[in-house]
């Protein structure tokens, strides 16, 4: 047992003693937190806390990493599956507006176990295909059990089969919003970079403009965009026809966009510079065009640094997307921020959770891709 | 054949190389040694125009090379670096076939091309071909980098401290190499060294540069013998000149034949004969370290002589 498992095993073992779920009259209703033995019923918390005494004591033993993890999953997998089955047992009888939704002690829970799915990982150091794999794994487990309805009378299960029409929209909305500003930075951004490394005169105020706009925080850089596309949306008729407006996505796509071109372009500045003198003297050497030299050498030189910044600004994005449903351009941030009006926390959870579980993906397949690109091997 | 006519090079206000003229002989090796910062590497970047000429012309085969593209003139000279420079994302055979690919030779006659290279330079094709340089030694890098440089077949091969980042038993092994690569492909070699023992042993004519000038241009012999400048002379060390000069010719031209009758008692009869590349310096070293006053040397044909240590004295004078 190493300390990182030694670590999160307490708060494991600690959480029945917190309250499992929390049952709501209706969904904006105070909440009142049940036990795990008013959740389960008597049989179902001593089956739980028998569960995971067991899978405690195999982590505990458990000297191989893959043992581990496995457990570790299963454990994440049991958790979520007892919750669904607390919703369906506080649930049952009762009028159809009864929410029931995660307690401090399924969070506790749940956060432990994730963190020793993780760390556990860790500790295979697996290759980058097999991390790719295991992603694969995990997402097609995460959508197994929300399809197979062991989850559906969880409240925030409840929320979206109120919305599921406007939850997909509002996702695409979302996705597009994150990778298409991150897809046009890199667009913009690489070859700003390369262009950098060769007038570099430019360098230092470009970069410095760059890391002024980093600074403004995004609710202000949202407003800020709010005037000036209102203005081309009123002035530029094929601007308008676009779908440009003062408010909506454009801002929003627009300071995403703009917050992404520091991190690409100072890495792709970083990565091309760190490019050893020796390499592209014997690239010039060998009689090397310009062009030659930056595709087949320099840039794939670059890439691992690159690509690194790809993963930065893929995840900021995704979270800082969230903050444009304030000034209408939709995305997940649309439940929260309705949530937060309503003081709906299965609404805010609704807006929140595919978030951040789509920045963990995200993250986790770009790592594994900056893995997989040559001489990145260890 | 490669021509420099009065090459001048200025770097804002510091003059690196200054007027110089030298012709390098089709199928020679030209060493050119100085100390640091003296212009030598500035010089062999303006054959391949990595560098361009202030002013003056550089010729190769009567061709100035300002009329062709810079890039086609590179592919055409094999350059090798100090760091080998090779990259670092690709195998040690895709980074040998780089000017065959760029020259879009078709697949097949690149894969052999690369074998060929490799099995001269003496690196196994299934075992290092596939490696990516960080798991090559220094030694595996350096011949990779001299085979890229070969790839084509140049007539001419830049070489800038290609051995310099070698240990002493390597680097002695490296020269061989090159010397037997050389000998067998016939290139025109200019070789960048600090290390006048190398250029000595490799070059067949010597430039000593200092200060952005040549002090002289001559064969090892003569650049010992008569060293044109104080300079040159302090290069060479005056030390051990005399066994720099011995170094330069095989002891068996100084041996005299074996058999009954053949004068005093030969060495040692039961002392193996020395091999025929013996050089005179080796041959008197051996002496001295024995204590023998003769040692006996085999000739490449296979017959023997006796070395006698007095003509070795009056050989490590010239005349
Ligand atoms: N790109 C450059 N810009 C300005 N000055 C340069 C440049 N390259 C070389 N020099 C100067 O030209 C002179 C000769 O440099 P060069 O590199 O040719 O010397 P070298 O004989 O190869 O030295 P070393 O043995 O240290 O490699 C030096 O004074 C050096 O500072
Ligand atoms: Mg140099």
């Amino acid at each position: 047992m190493n300390g990182g498992t030694r670590l999160l095993i307490l708060p494991l073992a600690l959480s029945p003693l917190l309250p499992f779920a929390v049952f709501r009259a209706n969904r904006i209703a105070e909440a009142e937190p049940r036990s795990l033995v008013a959740a389960l019923g008597g049989g179902g918390a001593a089956l739980a806390v028998a569960g995971l005494a067991a899978m405690i004591g195999a982590l505990v033993l458990a000297r191989r990493a893959q043992v581990r993890t496995v457990v570790a999953a299963a454990l994440v997998v049991a958790i979520l599956l007892a919750m669904g089955w607390a919703a369906a047992r506080l649930t049952a009888g009762g009028p159809p507006q009864v929410r029931v939704g995660p307690g401090a002690g399924f969070w506790v829970a749940l956060v432990s176990a994730g963190l020793l799915v993780v760390d556990a990982r860790a500790r295979l150091h697996p290759r980058p295909a097999m991390r790719l794999a295991i992603v694969a794994v995990a997402v097609a487990i995460g959508a197994a059990i929300l399809w197979s309805g062991a989850l559906s009378q969880l409240s925030i299960m409840q929320e979206y089969g109120n919305r599921s029409a406007s939850f997909w929209r509002e996702g695409a909305r979302h996705l597009w919003l994150a990778f298409g500003s991150f897809a046009a930075a890199m667009l913009a951004g690489v070859p700003l970079g390369i262009g950098l490394t060769r007038a570099r005169r430019a360098s230092a105020p470009v970069l410095g403009l760059l890391t002024m706009l980093q600074t403004i925080p995004s609710m202000a850089l949202f407003g800020m965009l709010i005037a000036p596309l209102a203005w081309i949306a009123a002035n530029v008729p094929a601007a308008h026809a676009l779908g440009i407006r003062g408010i909506g996505a454009a801002p929003a796509f627009a300071a995403l966009f703009l917050y992404s071109l520091l991190p690409i372009v100072a890495n792709t500045v970083v990565g091309l510079t760190g490019v050893p003198r020796s390499v592209t003297e014997a690239a010039d050497g060998m009689g090397l065009t310009r062009r030659q030299r930056l595709t087949s050498v320099d840039v794939p030189l670059a890439l691992p640094v690159i690509v690194s910044a790809a993963r930065i600004v893929l995840v900021q994005n995704i979270g800082m997307a969230t903050v444009g449903a304030l000034i209408g351009a939709g995305g997940f941030g649309t439940f929260v921020f309705q949530g937060i009006g309503q003081t709906a926390t299965d609404l805010i959870l609704l807006g929140a959770l595919p978030t951040v579980a789509l920045a963990f993906a995200t993250s986790a397949v770009l790592d594994a891709l900056i893995g997989m690109l040559p001489g990145t091997a260890r | 054949m490669i021509e420099l006519q009065s090459v001048t090079k200025d770097f804002a206000g510091v003059r690196a190389v200054n007027d110089v003229s030298l012709t390098v002989e089709q199928g020679t090796v030209a060493a050119v040694v100085g100390t640091s910062g003296s212009g030598k590497s500035t010089l062999l970047r303006m054959v391949n125009r990595l560098i361009e000429p202030t002013s003056g012309r550089i010729l190769i085969d009567g061709a100035d090379t300002a009329g062709v593209p810079a890039p086609d003139l590179r592919r055409r000279i094999g350059y090798v670096i100090q760091d080998h420079g090779l990259f670092p994302h690709w195998s040690a055979a895709r980074n040998i076939a780089t000017v065959p690919v760029l020259l879009r030779w078709p697949r097949a006659q690149v894969r052999t091309r690369v074998r060929e290279l490799m099995e001269m330079l003496q690196l196994d094709p299934d075992v290092i071909g596939p490696r990516l340089p960080h798991e090559l030694s220094g030694g595996q890098a350096q011949r990779v980098g001299v085979a890229r440089a070969l790839a084509v077949r140049p007539e001419l091969l830049l070489m800038d401290e290609p051995f310099g980042a070698l240990d002493p038993v390597i680097r002695a092994q490296a020269q061989a190499d090159l010397a037997r690569v050389q000998k067998r492909l016939g290139t025109t070699v200019i070789l960048v060294t600090h290390d006048m023992a190398e250029a000595i042993r490799l070059g067949d004519r010597i430039a000593v540069m200092r200060a952005g000038r040549v002090e002289q241009f001559a064969a090892p012999a003569d650049i010992i013998a008569r060293p044109a400048t104080p300079f040159v002379a302090d290069l060479l060390g005056e030390g051990d000149r005399a066994f720099r000069y011995l170094s330069l010719r095989p002891a068996a031209d100084l041996a005299r034949p074996e058999g009954p009758g053949a004068g005093p008692a030969a060495g040692d009869a039961d002392a193996p004969p020395l091999s025929p590349g013996t050089t005179m310096a080796e041959a008197l070293s051996e002496m001295i370290w024995t204590g023998r006053d003769h040692v006996r040397v085999a000739r490449a044909d296979g017959t023997g002589g006796t070395v006698s240590r007095d003509d070795l004295i009056r050989a490590g004078r010239p005349e």
